[in-house]
Formats: C-alpha cells, sequence, structure tokens
C-alpha cells in the first residue's frame, strides 16, 4: 500500500478519533487520580455534552463551533450536580460503591438524552464535507480542528495544573490526599474543581466526536472503554499519558482494520486494556495503580 | 501532674514551676481511636513556648496516633486539646493549620510526584501574597533543598525527604510543630543533622513536640519527655529525670 | 378464561423471576459475598445462552450446530462456557482493586456482543438460533410452562443450597475477610487471588446457566434478547435493594424490582403509541434513580446481610489494626 494511502486512511483517521479519545481519557484520569475512582459515567456525560450542542444548535440555529463552549460550560454544571447530589453522600463509603452510582449515572444521563432527543441519528450540519487536499494529505478542516482543539484543551490544562494554585493543589490530592488535607487544602473546592473540568473535556470529547461523525445516544458508551484502555496505558493519573494512550488506541483502531475484520475494530481497545493490565499495570508513564 | 493542676494552668494561665513559657499546647485526658475503640485512653501533654517536648515509647504505644488526634484526623471521644488558649478538639485540620500547628507525619509525608519547591509552596497553601520571605527560611535551614529544589521530592534521599516534610510544615511560620519520628530510618549522620535542626528552630521559638525512637539522643536535648505505653501516660518529667530514671531505662530505653 | 390468561401470565412471571434469580445469585457469589465488580453480566449470560443453544439446537444451515446433545449436556456447556470466559479476565483483573474489573467487564460483555453480532456462522447473527429444544415442550403449552417452572424452581434451589453451603465454609469465611478488606488481602498474597478467582468462576458459570435457561424457555436466542446495559444493571439493582451478602435478599430483590419493571411496563402500555420510546427510557431512568436512592439510604437491601456472620465494619478495624501492629 503505498504510504500515503495509509496516512489518509489510517493515519490521520487514527489522530482525529484519538485525539477524541484523549479529550475523554484526561477527564477518566483526573478522576482516577484525584477522586479515586473509575468513572463509569464518563462516556455518557460526553453524550449529553454533545446532545446539549445540539440543542443550542437547533434551538439558536447557531454553528455547532459556538454551541460547544455553552455545552462545555452545561457540562462542567452537569458533573458538579451529579457529584452534589449523589456521588458525594457515598464519600465515607467504600470507592466501588461510587463506581456503582456512576454506572447507574451513565444509565440515567443515557436514558435523559433518549427521552428528550429519542433514539434516531442526529448530524450537526447537513450535507457532505469533502477533505481538502494539503500537500497529498486529505483532510477535513474539521478534523484538523479537532486535533489543534485537543492539543490546546490540555495545552490549557496542563498549563492550570503545573502553574496555578489550585492546580497544584489538584496534583497534590492526587499525589497524596492526606497530605494535601493538613496542607489546608479544601478537598471539597478541589473535587468541584475537578469535576468542573471534566464536565468541560466530557462535552469536548462528545462534541467532536459528533461533528466528525454523527450523535447517537449510544456513541459516550461505546466510547467508554477506549477511553480507559487509553487512560490505564499512559498511566493513571497522568495528564500527558492519557493523550498519548489517547492517540495510540485511536490509531491502533484505525489502523486494526488492515489486519482484522471492521467489526472488531471495538475490540482494540479491549485488548489494549488487557495487555497493558498484564504487562504493565503502571501504564507507559508510570501511573498509579488502584 | 495532675490533670486538674494542668486545667488550673490553662484556666488562670498559670506557669507551671519548673516549665519556661507559657503553655502553647495542653492536652488533657485526651481519649480517641479509629474505629470504636479507644487507642487512646486519657493522654496528659504539655508544650510550653519554646520546649522541645519528645514522645518515646514502644511501637503501638499510640504515640502517632496522639498527634493525629491533636490535628483533627481522628475522632477525640472525651478530654480537650487547648492550642494558644482555644480548645481545637474537633477541628479540621485546615482550620488547625490557620491556628498555627503544622505536622509532619510519620510515612507519606511528602508530595512524590511535585518538586521540592512545588512542596514547599503547597506548605504555604493557606497563606496569601509573596511566601518569599518563609522559602527563604527553609532555603537556610536545608540548603541542600535549594540546590535541588526542582527534583522531584520522590527521587530524594530518605534523608532529604525529611527535610522536605520539615520545611513543608514550616511554610507557615507555625507556632507548634509536631514531628513525628523525623529520623526513622535515616543514618546517624542525618539524624544529627535533623536534630541539630530541631534545636535551632526550638532557639528560634518554636515550640516542637517530637516523637521519637531514637529515645536517648532525643531525651538528652529535650526540654521535656512524656513516656507513653498503651495508649496512657507513664513518665513524665524533664529529658534528663527520664534518663536517669532506672525503670524508664529499663522499660522503654533499652537498658 | 380470564384466570387462565392470568395463570400464564403469573407462570410466564414466575419462570423469568427464577431465571433472573440465578443470575442475581451469581452475581451475590461475585459482589455480595466476594466484593468483585462484575458490569457484564449480559455478556456471561449470552455465553451460556448460545453455548446451550448451540450444543442442543438441530442442524441450520445458518448457524454452527447439529450436535442435538441432550438439554443437560447443553446447559453444562453453558456453565463451562461462561467459566472460561470469566478465567481470563479474573486473571488479569483480579490482582488490582475491583475497578479495573468493572471496566474489563464491560468491556468483555461488549465484545460478546460483537462476536455474536457479527459471527454469523457460529451465532446466526442477526436471526440468531431458533429450534432450541425445551425441555417438556411437547406437554400443552400450560403444562409446559408449569412443567418448566418447576425445573427453574428446583435448578435455583440447587445453586441456592449450594452457595449456602459454601458461603458457611471456610472457603466463605475466607471470602468475605476478603471482601472487607482489600488492601490485606491484596498483601495476603497468593492464596486470596485464587480464592476471588473461583469465586468470580463460580458466579459467572452460574450466570452462564441463567442463559442457558432463558434460551431453552425462549426456544431461541437472538442478539436482542441481550440489551448489556439494561440487562446487566436490572441485576445490580435486584441485588442491591435486596440486600447483597445474603441469597434470600437477593431473590427477594429479583421479585420486587422484576414484578416493579413490568407493572411499569404495564403502565407505559397505555399510554398514546408518540410517548412510547420517552415512556420506554424513563422507566430506565427511574431504575437507574431507583439504585441511587437505595445506595444512599439504604445500602444494605431490604434483607442485610445476617450480622455474626461478618460485620463489615468490625472485621474491617480488627485487619487495619492487626495489619498495623505488624
Ligand atoms: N489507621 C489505623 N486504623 C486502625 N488502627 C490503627 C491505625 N493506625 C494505628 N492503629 C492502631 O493504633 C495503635 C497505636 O498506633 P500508633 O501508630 O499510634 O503507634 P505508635 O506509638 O506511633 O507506634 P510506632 O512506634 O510503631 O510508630 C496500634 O495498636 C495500631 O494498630
Ligand atoms: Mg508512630
Amino acid at each position: 500500500m503505498p504510504f500515503m494511502e495509509f496516512v489518509n486512511f489510517y493515519l490521520m483517521p487514527g489522530i482525529v478519533l484519538g485525539s477524541i479519545y484523549a479529550l475523554g481519557a484526561v477527564g477518566i484520569t483526573l478522576v482516577f487520580g484525584i477522586l479515586r475512582f473509575a468513572h463509569l459515567a464518563h462516556g455518557d456525560l460526553a453524550t449529553l455534552g454533545a446532545f446539549a450542542a445540539l440543542g443550542v444548535v437547533t434551538i439558536f440555529g447557531v454553528s455547532p463551533w459556538v454551541a460547544l463552549p455553552v455545552a462545555m460550560i452545561f457540562c462542567a454544571f452537569m458533573a458538579i450536580g451529579i457529584d452534589k447530589v449523589f456521588y458525594d453522600y457515598l464519600s465515607e463509603r467504600p470507592k466501588i460503591i461510587v463506581v456503582m452510582s456512576s454506572l447507574g449515572i451513565a444509565l440515567m444521563l443515557r436514558a435523559l438524552v433518549q427521552v428528550i432527543w429519542g433514539v434516531d441519528t442526529e448530524t450537526y450540519t447537513r450535507g457532505i464535507v469533502r477533505p481538502e487536499n494539503y500537500w497529498g494529505i486529505r483532510i477535513r478542516d474539521r478534523e484538523i480542528y479537532t486535533i489543534i482543539a485537543m492539543f490546546a484543551i490540555v495545552g490549557v490544562l496542563w498549563v492550570f495544573l503545573q502553574k496555578t494554585k489550585w492546580g497544584k493543589a489538584m496534583r497534590a490530592m492526587s499525589d497524596n490526599p492526606d497530605l494535601a488535607l493538613l496542607s489546608g487544602v479544601d478537598n471539597r473546592k478541589v473535587t468541584m474543581l475537578t469535576w468542573a473540568i471534566v464536565g468541560i473535556l466530557c462535552a469536548a470529547s462528545g462534541f467532536f466526536l459528533g461533528i466528525n461523525t454523527e450523535l447517537k445516544p449510544l456513541m459516550g458508551w461505546t466510547m467508554l472503554l477506549p477511553m480507559f484502555a487509553a487512560t490505564i496505558l499512559g498511566g493513571v493519573g497522568r495528564v500527558e499519558g492519557a493523550v498519548v494512550g489517547g492517540l495510540i488506541v485511536g490509531i491502533v483502531e484505525e489502523t486494526s482494520v488492515l489486519l482484522i475484520p471492521g467489526e472488531y475494530k471495538a475490540a482494540m481497545a479491549f485488548a489494549i486494556l488487557l495487555l497493558i493490565l498484564l504487562v504493565r499495570p503502571t501504564g507507559l508513564l508510570k501511573g498509579k495503580v488502584l | 501532674m495532675s490533670q486538674s493542676v494542668i486545667e488550673q494552668s490553662v484556666a488562670e494561665n498559670i506557669e507551671l514551676p519548673g516549665y519556661s513559657g507559657k503553655p502553647i499546647l495542653t492536652m488533657t485526658g485526651v481519649r480517641g481511636g479509629y474505629g470504636d475503640a479507644d487507642i487512646l485512653q486519657g493522654v496528659d501533654m504539655q508544650v510550653s513556648e519554646q520546649e522541645i517536648v519528645v514522645i518515646v515509647g514502644p511501637n503501638g504505644a499510640g504515640k502517632s496516633t496522639a498527634m493525629k488526634a491533636i490535628f483533627g484526623l481522628l475522632k477525640v471521644r472525651g478530654g480537650s486539646i487547648v492550642v494558644n488558649g482555644t480548645n481545637i478538639a474537633g477541628w479540621k485540620p485546615n482550620r488547625i493549620v490557620q491556628h498555627g500547628v503544622c505536622y509532619v507525619p510519620q510515612v507519606d509525608n511528602i508530595f512524590r510526584e511535585m518538586t521540592i519547591h512545588e512542596n514547599l509552596e503547597m506548605g504555604a497553601f493557606l497563606r496569601k501574597g509573596d511566601i518569599s520571605d518563609s522559602l527563604e527560611r527553609v532555603y537556610t535551614l536545608f540548603p541542600d533543598l535549594k540546590e535541588r529544589r526542582s527534583t522531584l521530592a520522590g527521587n530524594l534521599s530518605g534523608g532529604q525527604r525529611q527535610m522536605v516534610a520539615m520545611g513543608r510544615a514550616l511554610m507557615l511560620n507555625p507556632s507548634l510543630l509536631l514531628l513525628d519520628e523525623p529520623t526513622a530510618g535515616l543514618s546517624p549522620k542525618y539524624m544529627e543533622q535533623i536534630f541539630e535542626i530541631t534545636r535551632n528552630l526550638r532557639d528560634a521559638g518554636l515550640s516542637i513536640l517530637l516523637v521519637e525512637q531514637h529515645a536517648k539522643q532525643a531525651l538528652a536535648f529535650a526540654d521535656k519527655g512524656y513516656v507513653l505505653a498503651a495508649g496512657s501516660n507513664r513518665h513524665e518529667g524533664t529529658g534528663q529525670e527520664l534518663l536517669a530514671d532506672r525503670e524508664v531505662a529499663e522499660m522503654f530505653l533499652g537498658g | 378464561m380470564e384466570l387462565i390468561g392470568l395463570l400464564n401470565y403469573a407462570v410466564f412471571m414466575a419462570i423469568f423471576i427464577g431465571i433472573y434469580s440465578l443470575l442475581a445469585l451469581g452475581l451475590n457469589i461475585q459482589w455480595g459475598f466476594s466484593g468483585l465488580f462484575n458490569a457484564g453480566i449480559a455478556g456471561f449470560f449470552a455465553v451460556g445462552a448460545y453455548s446451550s443453544a448451540i450444543v442442543t439446537a438441530p442442524e441450520s444451515s445458518v448457524h454452527l450446530g447439529g450436535f442435538q446433545m441432550p438439554v443437560v449436556v447443553g446447559w453444562i456447556a453453558a456453565m463451562i462456557a461462561a467459566g472460561l470466559i470469566a478465567w481470563p479476565i479474573g486473571k488479569v483483573c483480579l490482582r488490582f482493586r475491583s475497578d479495573y474489573l468493572a471496566i474489563a467487564t464491560i468491556g468483555v460483555a461488549e465484545i460478546i456482543r460483537l462476536i455474536v453480532k457479527s459471527e454469523g456462522w457460529l451465532t446466526g447473527g442477526a436471526r440468531g438460533i431458533n429450534k432450541v429444544p425445551r425441555p417438556f415442550g411437547d406437554l400443552s403449552y400450560l403444562y409446559s410452562q408449569l412443567a418448566y417452572l418447576a425445573l427453574v424452581i428446583a435448578i435455583v434451589f440447587a445453586v441456592y443450597w449450594a452457595i449456602e453451603r459454601q458461603i458457611s465454609a471456610p472457603w466463605g469465611r475466607m471470602m468475605r475477610g476478603i471482601r472487607d478488606n482489600e488492601d490485606a488481602a491484596t498483601a495476603m498474597g497468593k492464596d486470596i487471588k485464587a480464592r476471588r478467582l473461583e469465586a468470580f468462576i463460580f458466579g459467572a458459570a452460574i450466570m452462564g446457566l441463567g442463559g442457558a435457561l432463558f434460551a431453552h424457555f425462549n426456544r431461541s436466542i437472538t442478539p436482542e434478547a441481550i440489551d448489556p446495559m439494561i440487562a446487566t444493571f436490572l441485576i445490580w439493582i435486584m441485588l442491591i435493594l435486596g440486600g447483597s451478602g445474603n441469597n434470600r435478599g437477593a431473590l427477594l430483590g429479583v421479585a420486587v424490582v422484576w414484578i416493579i419493571w413490568s407493572a411499569s411496563e404495564f403502565l407505559t402500555d397505555q399510554l398514546p403509541t408518540e410517548y412510547a420510546i420517552q415512556a420506554k427510557y424513563m422507566r430506565v431512568f427511574v431504575i437507574g434513580l431507583l439504585l441511587q436512592l437505595v445506595l444512599r439510604f439504604r445500602p444494605e437491601g431490604i434483607l442485610p446481610e445476617p450480622q455474626g456472620v461478618s460485620s463489615r465494619t468490625e472485621t474491617k478495624t480488627f485487619q487495619k489494626q492487626e495489619s498495623a501492629a505488624k
């Protein structure tokens, strides 16, 4: 196969899909690292974000790109709200109970989307967009925006975590929660901040999946496994690891069709997950193992 | 010293004979534990201004538990913990920090994945505005740390980690510092260094409550010492008194 | 006529309750007694259903088959197949906190769903496997139903009895000890890993049996019969509401939730058809909400785990002290 064909039909789609996974995986890694549980409602929160943007598009007739920030803010508040109404009451109990609660939230969020928007497939815009040709690389504008937006959003988050007081508090909480408490960090504030960021990231990943493919009530749930695979592959608690992991999972899924039937694309994430747990549970960048 | 005398001294702010300054910390009949059972069965302790008070005792005596009780990390079911004239029993850790008490736990006392500098910044989390004066002070106390300020704390040696942990606790300029076995597992050289710094801190005006396994060395410079066993006070006195006490020496200092 | 209809419906419901009971008992072994989080119950159910169907169904041009083994062989095959799937997953994931198992089992269920849909030669694809023989299938309708119900009840009781026996044996005490203190458990090493793996496989095998009973009852199995998320979730809410760690609680939970679930379907069926979709998913939403309420207000369920056998908090502090004292 010619090299350019590989780039255009396997690598680029892989990077785009990987960017979407990365956005989700970064959020998962924050919850896993700071709040210390596997958040199973992550995918469905992304679905909600994608549909919230659709709602803004249909009601106000604006461009999807205008709807994105609205959806982000909406999801941030949803995430904080879900924590306040549900997870927070379970904080004294074993963490696995919160995992169970989040499975229920996943179901509830999806049911909500299905009640409001029905079960049909939707899109943000109609019509087919043909890819542009840049020096032989064929790529659609929205795909370029997806990749750029992923790096921009994660970049901003990175600077926030490294440079600001509350960013450092989040890292401290992830590193050593007891000591963070002893240093006077208010864990309720850190928790809220984390959920706000997670909501924003969820909305982004749902939105970009929606704009590159279509919106379906199950879109987020099917992303859950690849996003978790990416998180664990990169190393739990490692933001940069989640990006690397997301890109790898995306590229592996898209290129896997060269070797195995396309129906099993979704199985690659699972294979990666088991493999990494088997050979290197800390992930590529030495994350936590819970 | 009987409980009531301490209580009285707190209430009336009387200085007890034989002790230098006014009391910073007074624990009276403190009881508490992790589950339903009490580990601490009525602990009394007092630390006065500019004092090093050393707690010694066998493993599992409840020394760390006593420190956690002061710091609001476990439920105190009885007694009072008075710091600077206020009973702080039942307060949350972040409020206690603001009240001028800082604590270096026995284990897990650094942020491994953060640099030395960031560890110190976390120590000053509750402070608003410029913290360079405190940073400067800590770096002067621990010159080793200054050179390696951008190293991840998890990559340091045991002694250096202990310095980071102490440095972090000093960032808020506390009036009372709780140190839980800061020399555990350190080489004699590092141990001496830590003790030296502890004495310097006292001389600079700090009160220090120190749990130590190296009991002999620590009691030698302690202003006062308590022997804790099975969750309650066994002996107390000045460092020298305890060192001279035959029973204490036999039972708790290894002969 | 009316009465017969009602009786038929009651028997039908009872058979379903029996099948769900097996799934809930299987989950109780994993979660209730051992603290293992299985979020892929539907997957093990499907494996059992398809295995038994393939082993017992007559020759077909569409899917693998023609072995026409006795039904009992099918059921045993179902248990073995489900256990075999559980084995590698448990092997990899039980070293870590249960969060990882939750994710991996979601993955397993997903992969099984993919296989069922895409490997037509094996599973009949979207058309599924039909002509699955049903024990007592040639009796008249009501008697056939009643006979099958009796069979299901007998199996549920056999499984119930087997679990109860196992749980009061040293094996069960050890399992609860492990569940209540995962940290100490992982520190204690190999033996515990083996015990947890046993519990996971045992539970999965029973879920597989539940799947088999379902396939033979329906005389067919298709991908539609397995809605991964909802099936899995219903079992969870049944167990948690009934009382995890208590087999009788599990059975009670199944009955209560199944009746609520069916009654709500009955109610929503009365709505005008334009609300059909909304109504269907409102039910799902309410089930999710029910779990949240139970977790928050009655985490021990209707029938709590008997005290004295093991109180979670007591063992916990006891073991912590022990391990800290070392
Ligand atoms: N987190 C905990 N949960 C339950 N019990 C605990 C916990 N930490 C300590 N204990 C128990 O409390 C008692 C006192 O422990 P503590 O850590 O205070 O002893 P110590 O005097 O500091 O001992 P060491 O010299 O070993 O540090 C012990 O019996 C211990 O088992
Ligand atoms: Mg100790």
